[in-house]
Formats: structure tokens, sequence, C-alpha cells
């Protein structure tokens, strides 16, 4: 019964925050999508014609590790503040906090789907792939999406405590944003440094993104998943953790 | 004669938090206080929060419990204890049926949406689990009730306090339930309607299984309560006659006297 509460609440919650982000329009659909498209675009020009980067098919490369990035930071940024800026109604009635998180989660997660099919879809024309990789897609969608969960509930407790969380995490994914091989591939960088990429749980998360539709191989792919797999469970630990020690406290601090 | 089961039965609750004697409000002043002196941050001395201290008592089918205390006395994280929103430090709370409890009155989900808008999202967090149906009538019959008139078309976030409290007393108190917990809930409402609401809400009282009602009014809690627990310095040091509990809280030396 209590589950079912909780997906209900989920579900009208997410069913607003769509209502309001798209006010019922195709244009306020196209305004939320517009983010990762410009920056896709902006990014494209910049690392493959200024910078000229030598990827082949370049613009797969930087949509199969730029949008899951997006999708990650965009959460990051904001549920970091949703249990503070959701106060009022976790102290006005008893709803569990994560509701409020899990339903903007979703409703970022809607975003970038449609944003990163739109323009997969579109690079089938411009830029043909192989497709045989695509159908696996789900398992690095949801890997992301529960590690994206994970971490912002972790950041989301955190604020409630130390109020300049948020702005230490936007400083700290701009830096994480050039250590993990999003625009670039690990192949170009020096392998002295390769343990920088193979410490970053970021860059476990992008690369299946990349095995199933960049370069596809199922033995890779089943390797970077496990990586990507064991990555989640540790930041479900560290959020259970914080959560369980934490939990009276939140409502006290808030 | 069997002994009717209570609805709510609250057995040595203790409610403590710890909270640190030099407390860092942001990352800045830990690290800070890290570089200056780490054994101080790796150490924290903490000092302990009595909320609440070994509270007991039961709650019946047709009681109207008044909560009555000084600010900070402990009343909000004793409802909170019992909605589930805190967890007792020790002993147990058992509750046989549904709560639903109501700490704030002027509370909107989402600011960009109407008052219509809000008004059905928000009966999905006021009675979890409503069918579909049932819900579209309470929203309606709520939405009506508030006399809103045309604004419930209007966003939210341009609503004023008493507008909020409006829509969302109308909504809590459309529908009964086996234990009802209201804290403080008139004091958001403007003049002209508070009078219509308190009808309201006593009715919805009148039918609901049992109520626990904080309020600084002591009109409020003679015209709605049947019992009282005066609570002070997170005890409860009198559970009985409305009239006495309220003589009583007037006169702190007879309080201490207790």
């Amino acid at each position: 019964m209590q589950s079912q509460i909780f997906i209900n609440q989920v579900y009208v919650l997410t069913r607003a925050n769509l209502k309001s982000r798209y006010r019922n329009t195709i244009a306020g659909f196209i305004w939320v999508i517009m983010n990762p498209l410009l920056m896709f675009g902006a990014q494209s020009l910049v690392f493959r014609k200024f910078l000229q980067l030598n990827v082949p098919n370049y613009y797969l490369f930087l949509l199969s590790g730029l949008l899951p990035w997006i999708f990650l930071v965009q959460n990051v940024e904001m549920c970091t503040g949703i249990f503070v800026n959701s106060r009022t109604l976790l102290k006005a009635f008893p709803t569990h906090p994560a509701v409020y998180l899990t339903a903007q989660i979703l409703d970022n997660l809607i975003n970038f789907l449609a944003a990163f099919f739109i323009l997969l879809l579109g690079m089938a024309f411009f830029a043909p792939y192989p497709a045989q990789g695509i159908p696996y897609l789900v398992f690095p969608i949801i890997f992301l999406t529960i590690a994206a969960t994970a971490i912002s509930w972790f950041l989301a407790t955190l604020q409630v405590f130390f109020r300049d969380t948020r702005f230490i995490v936007t400083f700290v994914m701009s830096i994480a944003f050039y250590l993990t091989p999003v625009f670039y591939p690990i192949a170009i960088v020096p392998e002295k440094y390769h343990w920088v990429i193979a410490i970053n749980p970021f860059a476990r998360l992008i690369t299946p993104f990349r095995d199933c539709i960049y370069d596809f191989n199922l033995k890779t792919l089943i390797e970077s998943s496990g990586a990507a797999f064991v990555t989640c469970l540790c930041f479900i630990a560290l959020a259970g953790g914080l959560w369980k020690l934490k939990k009276n406290a939140i409502y006290f601090k808030l | 004669m069997t002994q009717q089961m209570p609805i709510l039965s609250v057995k040595n609750l203790n409610l403590v938090f710890r909270v640190p004697i030099r407390e860092n409000h942001s990352m800045r002043d830990a690290f800070t206080q890290f570089v200056s002196s780490p054994w101080e941050i790796m150490s924290p001395n903490y000092d302990r929060l009595h909320i609440a201290k070994n509270m007991n008592f039961d709650v019946h089918a047709g009681e109207r419990i008044g909560l009555l205390g000084v600010n900070g006395a402990g009343k909000t994280s004793l409802c909170r204890c019992i909605a589930g929103m805190y967890k007792p430090t020790g002993g147990t709370i058992n509750v046989n049926g549904s709560v639903r409890a109501i700490f704030d009155t002027q509370v909107g989900i989402h600011p960009d949406l109407t008052g219509r808008e809000n008004a059905e999202l928000l009966v999905q967090f006021l009675f979890p689990g409503i069918k579909r149906k049932k819900a579209e009538e309470v929203v309606e019959e709520s939405l009506e009730f508030s006399e809103l008139g045309k604004f419930v078309d209007a966003p939210y976030k341009l609503y004023s306090n008493g507008m909020q409290a409006r829509l969302c007393l109308s909504l809590i108190s459309a529908r009964p339930s086996p234990l009802l917990i209201l804290d403080e809930v008139f004091d958001g409402a403007d003049l002209f309607f508070r009078e219509k609401i308190e009808n309201r809400v006593l009715e919805m009282i009148r039918q609901s299984g049992a109520v626990i009602f904080v309020s600084h009014s002591m009109d409020q809690l003679l015209k709605v309560c049947n019992r009282v627990l005066l609570i002070n310095n997170s005890e409860i040091i009198y559970d009985g006659d409305p009239k006495e509990a309220i003589e009583i809280y007037k006169d702190v030396k007879k309080i201490e006297a207790h």
C-alpha cells in the first residue's frame, strides 16, 4: 500500500512538473529540449571544426557522451536543493522526501530521452551508424538514472546541513566535465593518465552509452555495464547511509 | 465488558537530537575549521536535545485531544513522531488505522500551476490512496467551499496567504480520518473565512475517529477538545479536563508545583 501511494504521488507530481515546464504546448516542449540540442551543436562546432579532433563520426561520438552527461548534471544541479526548496511541503504533511526527488528525476529523464532520441534519429539520416546496439541502450539508461537518483539524494541531504553544497556541486561538476571522456576519446589520453579516467565514477556511467551507439561490441558492453552497475551500488550505499544517519535531523534542520 | 482498543498508543516515547556544540552550516566553515583545528572536527562534541521525555498516553475513538504548551515545549515534535515524520529514539507508537496530519495550511505543491491544479495535486498528498472519482468530487466541493471564485484558475503563486489557507483548509476538512492531527490549522485563515471553516473542521472532527489538536487559542481548545495534554519542558505534566489544563497552563507556579 505504501509503495502504491509513493508511486501514485510520484506520478501526479511528475505530470505536474511536465505540465508546468511544457505549458501544454509544443513550443514549451521545444524550449525544454533546446538546452541539450544547443549544447550539442556548440560542442560539435568547437571540437570538430575549431579544434579538429580526429575522431571518426565525431557527432555520434559526442552525442553518446554529451547527452547522458547533461542528464546527469541537470539532475544533480536541480535536485541538490530539492529538500530545502520543498521544506514547506515536507514539514506541512507527512510525505516521503524521495517523492519530490524522484518526480524531478523522472521529469528530467523524459526530457533527456526526448532530446537523445531526436538527435539519434536525426543522425541516422545525416551520419548513418550501425543500429544493432540501440536496443541495449535500455541498460545504460537504467544505470545512469539510478546513479543520478542516488547522487542527487546524497547531495540533497547534504544541502540540508551545508547550505553551500549546491555551489560546490556546480563547481565540481564543471571540473568533472573535463576529466570525463565526454568530448574526447580515452585513446587520445596518454597512458600514464588513464588512472584519472579509471577512478572517475562518471566515466563508468557514460562508457556503456558509447559501447551501445558508437562502438558496439557485446563483450565490451557487458564489461562496462558491470562497472556501471557497481558504481550505482556504491552511490546507493553512500546516499542510503547518509539518509539513515540523518533522517530525523533533516526535518529538524529544514 | 471488554476495553475498546486504542486508536493510538504511545509508550515511553523519547525523542532526542544530538546537536553539535559547534555546528558548521556550510562546507566552507567545515573546511576552515578542519584546517585550523582538525582534531575538533574529527571528534565533535554533541549536546543532547531532549524533545520528548517518557511520554505515555492512549487515544480512543471519540477523543479529541488538545496539546497545550509554550512554544518549544515539544507539541509539534510529538505530532510529527505520531505522523511518522520523526523516528523515536526510544519507546513505541502504535496506530490502529491511518493517520492524517497537517502542520501548515499555506502550502501549494506547484506555484506555477493554477489553484485548481494545485488542489488536484494536494488531494493526492492529503488523502493518499484516494480513488480518482472521489478525488475529483473532493476537489470540486472544496473549491466551491473555498469561495475563491474565478481565482481558482489563477496561478497559485499569485495567491495571498489567506487565499492559500482557504484552499488548503477547504481540502483538508473535506474528509474525516481515523486519526487526525491538526497543528495550528486555523492560524492562516482570514477573519471572514475563519468562522465558516471552523464549523466545517469541527464537523469533520466529529466524524473522525480521534483528533489531536494543537492550538494556542484557549477558546478553540475548549470548543474542540474533550481532553488536554499539557506539555512542559518536553514532558506531559497534565492529562485530563481541558478547563483544568488551561488553568494550570496559565499559572506557571502551578505547573512547577506539578
